[in-house]
């Protein structure tokens, strides 16, 4: 708060007290200045050797190279990209419908009873730890999913997509309700005065007027489940591969290995050329550029839709 | 124009498509909530079935444990949740509190066991206190003299603590004793107060250094907190003196139990003490009193199961999850696997980044909330200050874990996987976290209490001090622990920094080379034997998801009860 101290000599020690004030002051400042530290380190430091990388192969090799093999330095992105494309893409169409459903729940339906046990309850999906996911796919669900009859590799995408789909579940469902809940409840009663039903406001006052929240939200979770390592990193196999267009419903079945577990899979390898270990900074940095940019993008959005209805 | 009669009602009214199409909608959203919860939860009964294999019991051992704890416990649990809910919460704070004890006993027998001896934490101590008070006599001595006092506040605690390297200064000085004819033998480094301590031919034994540097100051202030809250200075000394007491009883019973006197002090301290002043709390109030029957039930229900179970000659179960796991350190083979020195790495991690973290994340929710301008350039700054820690908070951790990579091992060099740099590293990454919950808890500091301070002539880092913070700590509280339950399982930045797969030994330095749960947790899930994936896995993974457990359990009784207050 801005309130401005009072006059200096009502107290015994002005001069000490008043150069000790300045000093909390940027003492604090710099803490605060700590977040641009790390960013800017991240940065530079990721930057520094995935330029190194950048000399020694040609960019435009390394982003549309269709094939990964750091022992014959062959180093194309688009193999680990149609890894991490994946997981998203299947992690989306488990987390999305559900997230959004559980928001309209929580905001619309639900008793505060319900509420009170239900939120706390996706809240602690969040908490787990992604390795425990990991584990979860590796050891049960993949196992599931071969006596369900599925031709499911041990390492396969599928798993590690669901678990990584019912881990962004949280996110999706408790931004969204939040933009739920924000909708005036003018609305909710003019749509009401005009005859509609609970869920023709739901759906059709509701979740629009909520729609860019909940497209935030959307947005969030994908830059998560692109980040997401741990769970890929046990569940989904260690073979850069391309994505099969020709059979599609095949790739859900076989193991990829998406950025973040290629990063893990370099930087634990016993023996790496320098230019391989340098590759790690290049996916790094990719990965760290698009993960940003939706941030800011759902920041955005978020940022607008908040000036709608405050 | 008459109105219409309510009987006729509108269009839809009794069009059972419409309600159905709603039911369904409503019961479609209902299913997608559960949908999650549901699995996890159904994943999680298998992970503790092949942690705990009850199965493996004979049938006459669960049901006698059916019989004298499951069924008591749940009567009594449907009992406080229809009829009495205020013992409710005294039978879940009751259960709670002495196994949050036991996690800090843990913590710190780790602390003592393997990090300092007692005799180092005794000397620590010491000096801190001798540097404190040092820079207060300064502040009384020469209270104007600002800037001597920054150099008080800096040096005192580093000559205590470190003592001064060799220097220059050092010379300069001892040449300037040689010529008076003195000889200090300064020559390499000055010595530290807490050196010189450790060098004493004679110290006190490990107990009462105990008694003096962890008993009374923690019995101290719970002294002070049971003072304040009933405005009784002799209740707070009777907390004092009782736990004394009962800490010196340790000398006689901690032997005696076969537990060690230093684990006894511990446990009084961290588990009964806490325990103590609640249940007297709650005596006293007189309120919720028939809950303090849960954990009498629960303890006597296990004696009770046990002797019986002994003289019928059921076996029990043979779980994977058990003293020895909690115990010894990993093996090639499954049954002598344990989780032990991964558990002190994970301690230690979280002890470098309770130092690291939660000041400058303190801090720097505290110039956002209460100094930052919201015009000019310094503004701007300020706005970009915060939308950087709001996309912080969405970098993957796999960069963090690359970012401790380059700074810390490439940069400075420091060594790969040591317990100082996987905290600094998972540390960076909770900062956003521990940030924004911070600035969270102290913008609901209300800003009447502000200007009532300042009205009082308080400067404002008095009034952020003595007004804002204390007002604000629960919630802080609750933010950062719940950030250290996040920073405990993750598993990405520990691969990056090359935390070691498995040690043996747990580490006694914080530039050892470690190994943290979840990094333990991942080795063994590349494990291909099925004892391996199915037993010491499924027993690790409940032991890390237990500690989060208590951890958040822990944030959400603190959460409560500032909302109930505040």
């Amino acid at each position: 708060m801005s309130t401005e101290t009072p006059g200096p000599n009502i107290t015994s020690r002005p001069s000490g007290r008043a150069a000790r004030e300045r000093m909390y002051r940027y003492v604090l400042l710099l803490c605060a200045a700590a977040s641009i530290l790390v960013t800017v380190s991240i940065v530079v430091l990721l930057a520094r050797d995935a330029i190194t990388f950048f000399t020694l192969v040609n960019p435009v090799d390394f982003f549309t190279g269709t094939e990964f093999l750091i022992s014959r330095n062959v180093y194309g992105l688009l193999p680990l990209l149609s890894g991490t494309l994946l997981v998203t893409v299947i992690s989306a169409v488990i987390a999305l419908p559900t997230g959004v459903a559980a928001a309209v729940y929580l905001s619309e339906y639900a008793s505060d009873q319900m509420r009170s046990v239900l939120k706390p309850g996706l809240e602690i999906l969040a908490g787990i730890p992604t390795v425990v996911y990991g584990i979860f796919a590796l050891v049960y669900v993949t196992p599931f999913l071969q006596t369900i009859g599925l031709p499911v590799n041990t390492f396969n995408i599928l798993s590690a997509s669901i678990m990584v789909g019912i881990m962004i579940i949280p996110m999706v469902s408790s931004l969204s309700e939040d933009a739920m809940s924000s909708v005036p409840d003018s609305l909710r009663q003019a749509g009401y005065g005009m005859g509609a039903t609970k869920f023709e406001v739901t759906t059709g006052v509701v979740v629009p007027a909520a729609a860019s929240g909940i497209f935030s939200s959307f947005i969030l979770a994908l830059s998560r489940a692109i980040g997401e390592t741990m769970i890929v990193v046990v569940a989904a196999g260690s073979r850069p591969r391309m994505l099969n267009l020709s059979d599609p419903l095949a790739n859900l079945f076989q193991g990829y290995q998406p950025m973040t577990a290629a990063m893990v899979q370099i930087n634990s390898a016993d023996s790496v050329s320098q230019l391989g270990f340098t590759s790690l900074f290049a996916i790094g940095l990719t990965l760290f550029v698009i993960t940003f940019l939706l941030n800011l993008l759902s920041n955005r959005i978020a940022a607008r839709y908040r000036e709608e209805y405050e | 124009m008459a109105t219409r009669e309510p009987e006729t009602g509108w269009h839809g009214e009794n069009s059972d498509v419409n309600h159905l199409r709603g039911r369904a909608f409503e019961a479609t959203c209902l299913a997608a909530t559960a949908f999650g919860l549901v699995s996890v939860l159904l994943l999680l009964l298998f992970v503790a079935n092949d942690a705990f294999r009850p199965f493996s019991a004979d049938a006459g051992w669960l049901a006698t444990y059916a019989a004298t704890v499951l069924v008591p416990l749940a009567a009594l649990a449907v009992y406080y949740y229809r009829l009495d809910e205020p013992a409710g919460e005294v039978a879940y704070v009751t259960s709670g509190l002495p196994v949050v004890g036991l996690l800090l006993t843990g913590g710190f027998a780790v602390l003592f066991i393997e990090l300092l001896s007692v005799l180092e934490w005794f000397a620590l101590l010491i000096s801190l206190v001798v540097a404190g008070g040092l820079i207060v006599a300064h502040g009384r001595l020469r209270p104007k003299a600002a800037l001597e006092r920054l150099a008080v506040v800096l040096l005192a605690p580093i000559i205590t603590v470190f003592g001064l390297p060799p220097t220059r200064f050092n010379w300069f000085v001892t040449d300037a004793a040689a010529a008076l004819g003195l000889d200090f033998g300064l020559y390499y480094r000055v010595i530290s107060l807490r050196e010189a301590i450790m060098m004493l031919p004679f110290v006190p034994t490990d107990w009462v250094m105990l008694l003096l540097t962890l008993v009374l100051p923690v019995a101290g202030a719970a002294g002070w907190f049971v003072e304040q809250r009933r405005e009784s200075r002799r209740d707070g000394l009777a907390v004092v003196g009782l736990t004394a007491a009962v800490a010196v009883l340790g000398v006689v019973a901690g032997p005696l139990l076969g537990i060690g006197t230093d684990v006894w002090l511990l446990i009084v301290t961290f588990a009964v003490l806490p325990l103590g002043v609640y249940v007297e709390g709650v005596l006293r109030r007189g309120e919720g009193v028939r809950g303090l029957a849960f954990p009498v039930a629960a303890v006597l229900g296990v004696v009770v199961g046990s002797v019986v179970t002994g003289a019928l000659g059921f076996a029990g179960p043979d779980p994977w999850l058990d003293w020895g796991f909690l115990t010894s350190a990993t093996s090639r083979t499954a049954a002598d696997a344990g989780i032990y020195p991964s558990m002190v790495g994970s301690v230690m991690m979280i002890i470098v980044i309770v130092l690291t973290t939660f000041p400058v994340g303190v801090g720097a929710a505290i110039y956002l909330e209460e100094y930052a301008p919201s015009q000019g350039l310094m503004g701007k700054f300020v706005t970009l200050i915060e939308i950087n820690i709001g996309n912080l908070a969405g970098v993957p951790s796999v960069v963090y874990g690359l970012l401790g990579l380059a700074l810390f091992i490439r940069v400075l060099q420091w060594p790969q996987g040591s317990v100082i740099v996987a905290g600094l590293a998972v540390g960076l990454l909770i900062l956003p976290i521990v940030i924004i919950s911070a600035q969270e808890a102290i913008r609901s500091v209300p800003d009447s209490f502000r200007q009532a301070s300042y009205g009082m002539g308080a400067t404002r880092w008095q009034t952020i001090r003595q007004v804002v913070l204390p007002e604000a700590l629960p919630g802080i509280l609750t933010g950062t622990i719940l950030a250290l339950g996040r920073a405990i399982g993750e598993t990405a930045p520990l691969l990056m920094i090359g935390a070691a797969a498995s040690v043996r030994l747990a580490p006694n330095s914080f530039f050892d080379v470690a190994s943290m749960m979840p990094r333990q947790i991942f080795s063994w899930s590349s494990e291909l034997d099925p004892s391996f994936r199915h037993g010491v896995l499924a027993a690790g993974v409940i032991t890390l998801l237990a500690v989060l457990l208590v951890m958040n359990a822990t944030a959400i009784v603190i959460r409560n009860r500032y909302q109930r207050t505040g």
